[in-house]
């Protein structure tokens, strides 16, 4: 059964097992990860993706993601650019990816949500008016779901 | 003498009341207004005593205000303020002072020295000795409407975005709307949960509110910079759009120096006072709480403490809402030392963060910061501004410390359940 | 100049001429100071009880929450000279009879034993906030010359009237003139240094109070 709205999906991911999780999430994230180029973002992501993390890999996955995360705000004052701004919830995104303590969380939501903020940032640079993004990530889910 | 000199000098001695005058006469020279600063505490360096900040206007209101003063120039015998002088000073009135407060709080003899250094920033300013960085801010402001260039287009994104998540339509340009909502380019940038957080939050207390197209910038880089014709030109926008709309209350978001700049700079800058309230974000709340407009659900478990942005607390007057309102939705909140009303800067207040060669400077004032968390050890800071949260995270993770730091208004907005509305057809 | 030549002068002339310019310096410069004037705060208050000017011409006198242990030579030093001056000024008895004369009325005074206790508090208060001055990093890199001009201005009087009292080092009559020439030259040199701090510190908490009052911070 497709993934119409956002209930659902939410429930769906809620569903998976936190490796999975993981893995869907970085699929999500992925999706927008030229607007970061961040090779800190890349480890996280390919991390995720694998199925069998040690603690002490996420660990180390996870500080450099937040460092590049931190780095990624922009600054009070500082000219702004849109499609750079994205680059900080894609760090977000891949924040949640690998984020060690997830006791009760449903992290795949989470990066979702930040990949969509991230289309909006690109809608707000003006370069796109609209972004089905919910969509494409019914979709991934969907594919994922049924492998 | 420079032209630009000329107007700094000319602007200083303008900026001279008999307040300034009292302060410079009472000044003893017994130094405790450096122990309470930050950026003296935490590296040593007693250039950085706040009164010494102030020196070349010290020796202007000197020189040209006092009867012995006078005298002494007349017969050569006095040093006067140059160029030179006043770009030596830059670091010391801009970099190494985030207009926090302590000084004032703390200076035996009464001296608002505070109060003095966001007027010699009007001198600096005018003799073009203000940061490059805060420079930019104050200009795209005044061009785009926001110092960090965010325009309308980007705004009606955020707003695209929370009405989708949420299903709650954001109002634009709502004529007899109670509340006008003002925002910061920091928070529309760095945390658009917030737009969100406020739907949901306005939705529950059942309130009406709106943006307005022409004025959603809070930020006043005018304040920071130390230039009251900027500061009146930003403030205005904000004045302008709130009759127009005929609202009650203009709430001013999460940025401490946005809501100096209108809640007790922006009537001064206008000549008159305003039709409307305005009120900081955190004190709406605090109203909506007391009136018992929130229901909020559950709690959160961890240990929580509050950072006390400096323009909210000590400067704004709005101490106790946030403890509330933590309270509220905390089981486990705990105070740091010297919090409240007394607590210390983040190190990144006006306009500091914009000064990248400031960067070193702040990193090692934040020292104090960091002792404070230590003192407390908390899982997660609270706080009520973007600006701050920033600086903090960016210092926390200087010192490689693992502490997430989040805004209050999203949080409290995180305990109210989401709004059971059907998504329309098509979205 | 013979001793007593010399106490007949700083007695008359000298005098006359000190509080002369004492009253007028302080005079013109109270005038020059607060015709300055403040525009009106036209932001819409908040009222608070206890955020006043009033309020904190009084409170300011406490230390803030931790500064009292992080400077204590700082307070209490200050403290105790203030303390002890202004019981030595108004509350010994030759002094007391000084002001009579000037003034048409007194009032009662302390037993000089108390107040030849509280001279020598003061005078080693004195001396250790000249220490501290030396030795602290803040206070020395502000310090400059007004700074040790005018410490000796305050410390030379209280201690060449103890040392008259106690009749060290100098016959009676000239220290007791080198005393009134002393406190003479504190009242001469007090409207035009840091010493005025004595009228305008009512003021400066005043204004402070005030402004940060309007926000309802009581500080």
């Amino acid at each position: 059964m497709a993934t119409t709205n956002d209930k659902e999906f939410r429930a769906k991911l809620e569903t998976l097992s936190v490796s999975q999780q993981r893995q869907v999430a970085a699929l999500f994230v992925q999706r927008v990860f030229a607007f970061s180029n961040d090779v800190r973002i890349k480890a996280a992501l390919d991390m995720a993706m694998r199925a069998d993390i040690s603690d002490a890999e996420l660990a180390v996955v996870s500080q450099a993601a937040n460092t590049a995360r931190v780095e990624s705000y922009a600054q009070c004052g500082r000219d702004s650019d849109w499609n750079t701004q994205a680059g900080l919830f894609v760090a977000k995104g891949a924040v949640s990816c690998v984020r060690p303590d997830v006791e009760g969380q449903n992290l795949a939501w989470d990066a979702a949500m930040q990949v969509r903020v991230a289309r909006t940032c690109e809608a707000a640079s003006g370069d796109v008016t609209d972004h089905k993004e919910a969509e494409a990530q019914y979709a991934i889910l969907d594919d994922f779901l049924n492998k | 003498m420079s032209a630009s000199l000329e107007k700094g000098v000319r602007v200083l001695k303008e900026v001279i009341d008999a307040p300034i005058a009292s302060y410079f006469s009472s000044c003893v020279h017994c130094g405790l207004c450096a122990e309470a600063c930050l950026f003296y505490t935490e590296t040593g360096d007693p250039k950085y005593t706040p009164i010494h900040k102030l020196e070349p206007m010290r020796r202007l209101y000197e020189q040209e205000y006092t009867v012995l003063g006078r005298l002494k120039k007349l017969i050569g015998l006095s040093k006067a303020v140059t160029d030179a002088e006043l770009a030596e000073w830059q670091e010391l009135v801009y970099n190494s002072c985030t207009l926090c407060g302590r000084c004032s709080v703390v200076c035996p003899v009464g001296n608002d020295i505070v109060y003095m250094v966001r007027k010699f920033r009007e001198g600096m300013s005018a003799s073009g000795n203000a940061p490059v960085g805060i420079k930019g801010a104050a200009n795209r402001t005044i061009t785009i409407g926001s110092p960090m260039g965010v325009k309308l287009p980007a705004v009606k994104a955020q707003m695209r975005h929370v009405e989708e998540d949420y299903g709650l339509p954001i109002p634009m340009d709502a004529e007899g709307a109670e509340y006008l909502v003002m925002l910061s380019s920091m928070e529309i940038m760095n945390f658009p949960e917030y737009l969100g957080a406020i739907a949901k939050i306005m939705n529950q207390a059942g309130k009406t509110w709106t943006l307005c197209s022409t004025a959603f910038e809070a930020t006043n880089a005018g304040m920071q910079i130390g230039n009251s014709d900027l500061a009146r030109v930003i403030v205005s926008r904000i004045v302008e759009a709130a009759e127009k709309l005929k609202v009650k209350t203009v709430i001013s978001p999460e940025c401490g120096h946005a809501y100096t700049a209108l809640r007790w700079e922006g009537a001064n800058l206008m000549g008159r006072s305003f039709g409307f309230k305005v009120r900081h974000i955190i004190e709406v709340l605090g109203e909506f709480q007391e009136q018992g407009l929130l229901k909020t659900e559950g709690f959160e478990t961890d240990r929580l403490t509050f950072h006390d942005p400096c323009q909210l607390a000590r400067r704004g007057g709005v101490i106790k809402q946030q403890r509330n309102l933590m309270n509220m939705v905390s089981k486990n909140f705990v105070e740091m030392p010297d919090a409240g009303f007394m607590n210390w800067c983040c190190g990144g207040g006006g306009g500091a963060s914009a000064i990248e060669e400031g960067e070193e400077l702040r990193m090692e004032a934040f020292k104090k910061k960091k002792s404070q968390f230590d003192a407390v050890k908390p899982d997660r800071v609270v706080t009520a501004c973007a600006n701050c949260r920033i600086v903090m995270e960016e210092g926390l993770e200087h010192y490689n410390m693992n502490l997430p730091v989040v805004g209050l208004t999203e949080m409290i907005a995180d305990h109210i359940p989401n709004p059971v509305v059907a998504k329309p057809e098509g979205s | 100049m013979g001793e007593l030549q010399f106490l007949t002068w700083v007695r008359g002339t000298g005098l006359n001429l000190a509080i002369s310019i004492f009253l007028l310096g302080v005079l013109v410069r109270l005038l020059e100071i607060y015709s300055l004037g403040r525009k009106k705060d036209l932001a819409e208050p908040r009222s608070v009880g206890g955020a006043s000017g009033m309020n904190t011409v009084f409170r300011r006198s406490i230390p803030p929450e931790g500064m009292l242990k992080n400077s204590p030579i700082t307070y209490i030093g200050g403290y105790v000279f203030h303390i002890g001056l202004v019981i030595i000024i108004f509350l010994f008895a030759p002094h007391i009879k000084f002001f009579q004369d000037l003034l048409g009325f007194s009032w009662p005074g302390l037993p000089s034993q108390a107040v030849d206790f509280a001279a020598v508090l003061t005078i080693v208060a004195l001396l250790l906030i000249l220490f501290d001055r030396i030795s602290k990093p803040v206070k020395r890199y502000l310090s400059t010359f007004q700074d040790w001009f005018t410490w000796a201005l305050t410390f030379l009087p209280v201690l060449t009237g103890w040392m008259a009292v106690q009749h060290l080092l100098l016959p009676y009559t000239t220290m007791l003139a080198l005393h009134i020439l002393t406190v003479e030259l504190l009242l001469v040199f007090l409207p035009f240094t840091k010493l005025f701090h004595a009228f305008t510190v009512f003021g400066s908490r005043w204004y402070n109070g005030t402004v940060n009052g309007h926000k309802g911070v009581a500080v």
